[in-house]
């Protein structure tokens, strides 16, 4: 492993321990704050899936002959 | 020198009317950010061109709406010193911050960073366009934010104190200001619907297109992404409106039993009434239907905590006005002398319902005279109206109960691959845009004549906020708003309408599958 790798994995190291530092001190303080930041998170991720979940239905549909708009 | 009643009453329509009007494109310029972003986000990670022209289309009409919302929303704080001078001199040092942070960094952050989304899709890498998209559905996000922290110390005031010497309130906490529990719920309730509403609006132009046969890949998959969005921000909604809830039975009681038109208290866990005819009159429910225990059981979390009637609630309200009575006598004697310790301390003894006796005086000017009949007029006062609020609560959870069960088919439609073919549930869609509007503008309408007689709840009553203007100048500068804003409403239908009719710009034939469409599909398919 080479010196800037090291220091880029400690790098991204210390950025998830501030979260989790920030995450902790949010949660006690502001429990709804917290509850959004984390929901909109995964709202966004579930939402992007579902895209994604849209090409992977459509490619198999269009693999299997079937009319992709059906 | 005192407002009439009638002023305090136009001042109060005046500004519910350009909130509610402001509040047409709010919800949909934060939902549509965060939902550009969710679209984007598969556009950079599958790099299918298709997701950028979603991105691009909606980041269309985001733009349109942002700019309205924008213009609408800016005579709102020139109304709080226009018509809100007592208020604005009494609660500026507390409410100040929140809205000056609103305008120098949410504000400044989501403007600066639109320009770059709508004109950035060239000009910048796909990683550092997704960054631009995202900081403008924060921006957006955080605009609401600063807002929400300022209307959640109005309805719960938290992080400051009244200074007897000045009569302002001054920020005692600022910690307290932005960590207030009615702001965090607030928000999150405030954003998750915005997130609802945006939703049900990509649904509905996306049905629209499926019905016309147009732009029919875009519309299938934005369909597809805002019903998931939808259905997951709707139990978003749905949650925070039982924390909003379990929250006021604490701070607002008088709220939660104009909510519930509950003129009784009753024995614990309370029932719920579904459909009620309150009369405020008669101070009792001309007719209800009612299911036992479900009331308190939600509201308090617990089957054996009573929720206060509105004859309890006012038999508190006489005693806290009878307790406010000598703070603001002291508070009379200290703007005299500033020196009279004795009167500083009645005043500290007595301040927590100085906002009581406050309310008094606009029924007794010398509330030391105050006669009883004039406290019970007070008292009666510290009830909102009941049939209002009462309605308001429930057409909007009824409602948003209805677009929970809404985005359930569509997310089972899509899922399905069969929402195409289902022409009743697109047509459904398209007609269910009016929805989400009524039910943000009856939430606020449930928060905001909730607290009622109050503009800070308990400490400064709605009459004395208001500014001393005569009614000729409140007829005519209220005729002046409902005039400009429909104005502003017909450009954003006017504009919406044609960008949605021109459609998202892809090349013929591209994505745009209304030419590859099989003929049986173009005769209309059916389920």
């Amino acid at each position: 492993m080479t010196t800037s790798e090291l220091l880029r994995y400690a790098g991204w190291f210390a950025l998830a321990l501030l979260a989790l530092a920030g995450a902790a001190i949010l949660s006690y303080w502001a429990p709804w704050y917290f509850a959004w930041v984390v929901g909109t998170v995964m709202i966004i991720l579930i939402t992007a899936f579902a895209g994604a979940l849209y090409e992977r239905q459509a490619r198999e549909q269009g693999a299997h002959g079937e009319d992709p708009l059906k | 020198m005192e407002p009439t009643q009638l002023v305090v009453d136009l001042s109060r329509w005046q500004f519910a009317i350009t909130v509610l009007y402001h509040f047409l494109f709010v919800p949909l310029t934060i939902g549509l950010a965060v939902l550009i972003a969710a679209i984007e986000t598969v556009y950079v990670v599958t790099g299918r061109e298709i997701f950028r022209d979603m991105a691009k289309f909606w980041g269309k009409l985001f733009l349109i709406n942002f700019a309205l919302g924008v213009a609408t929303g800016l005579t709102m704080e020139f109304q709080f010193g226009t018509n809100w001078s007592f208020y604005s001199y009494f609660v500026g040092d507390v409410f100040g911050a929140p809205l000056a942070i609103e305008g120098l960094m949410a504000f400044f952050l989501e403007s600066t960073f639109v320009g770059l989304m709508f004109f950035g899709w060239d000009r910048l890498s796909r990683g550092k366009h997704l960054f631009v998209t995202y900081m403008v559905a924060l921006g957006s996000n955080l605009s609401a934010l600063w807002i929400l922290i300022a209307n959640g110390f109005m309805q719960a005031p938290s992080g400051a104190r009244l200074d007897p010497f000045t009569m302002r309130l001054q920020l005692s906490s600022f910690a307290n200001l932005i960590f207030n529990p009615d702001a965090q719920t607030k928000f999150v309730h405030t954003t998750a619907a915005s997130y609802v509403l945006a939703a049900v609006f990509v649904c509905a132009v996306s049905a629209w297109y499926l019905l016309r046969k147009r732009h029919v890949e875009l519309a299938r998959r934005s369909f597809r992404m805002a019903a998931i969005f939808g259905l997951f921000a709707s139990l978003a909604v749905i949650t925070l409106g039982d924390a909003s809830g379990f929250k006021d039975v604490g701070v607002q009681p008088p709220k939660i039993a104009a909510m519930e038109a509950m003129w009784h208290t009753e024995k614990a866990p309370a029932g719920l009434n579904l459909i009620a005819f309150p009369s405020s009159r008669e101070q009792k429910n001309l007719w209800s239907l009612s299911v036992p225990w479900i009331g308190g059981m939600m509201l308090t979390h617990a089957f054996d905590k009573p929720i206060p009637g509105v004859f309890e609630l006012e038999a508190q309200a006489r005693r806290r006005i009878y307790n406010g009575i000598p703070a603001l006598l002291a508070l009379e004697r200290l703007q005299k002398t500033p020196g009279d310790n004795r009167a500083l301390t009645t005043f500290r003894q007595h301040e927590k319902d100085i906002g009581y006796a406050f309310l008094l005086q606009r029924y007794a000017p010398n509330v030391a005279k105050a006669t009883p009949a004039q406290v019970e007029r007070a008292a009666r006062k510290t009830i909102p109206s009941v049939p209002v609020v009462f309605w308001a609560f429930h057409l909007m959870v009824y409602f948003g109960f209805t677009m929970l069960a809404f985005f359930v088919l569509a997310t089972m439609f899509s899922l399905m691959r069969s929402e195409y073919r289902r022409r009743w549930f697109l047509r459904l869609s398209l007609w269910l845009l009016v929805l989400p509007y009524l039910t943000v503008e009856l939430g606020w309408i449930t928060a905001e004549m909730g607290r009622q007689p109050w503009t800070v709840y308990g400490i400064l009553p709605t009459w004395l906020s208001a500014s001393t203007h005569s009614v000729a100048y409140m007829i005519f500068s209220l005729a002046g708003f409902i005039g400009l804003y429909t104005v502003f409403i017909v450009i954003e239908i006017y504009l919406m309408r044609r960008a949605i009719i021109e459609g998202p710009a892809t090349a013929p034939g591209k994505d745009d599958n209304t030419q590859a469409l099989p003929t049986f599909v173009l005769k209309g398919g059916s389920a």
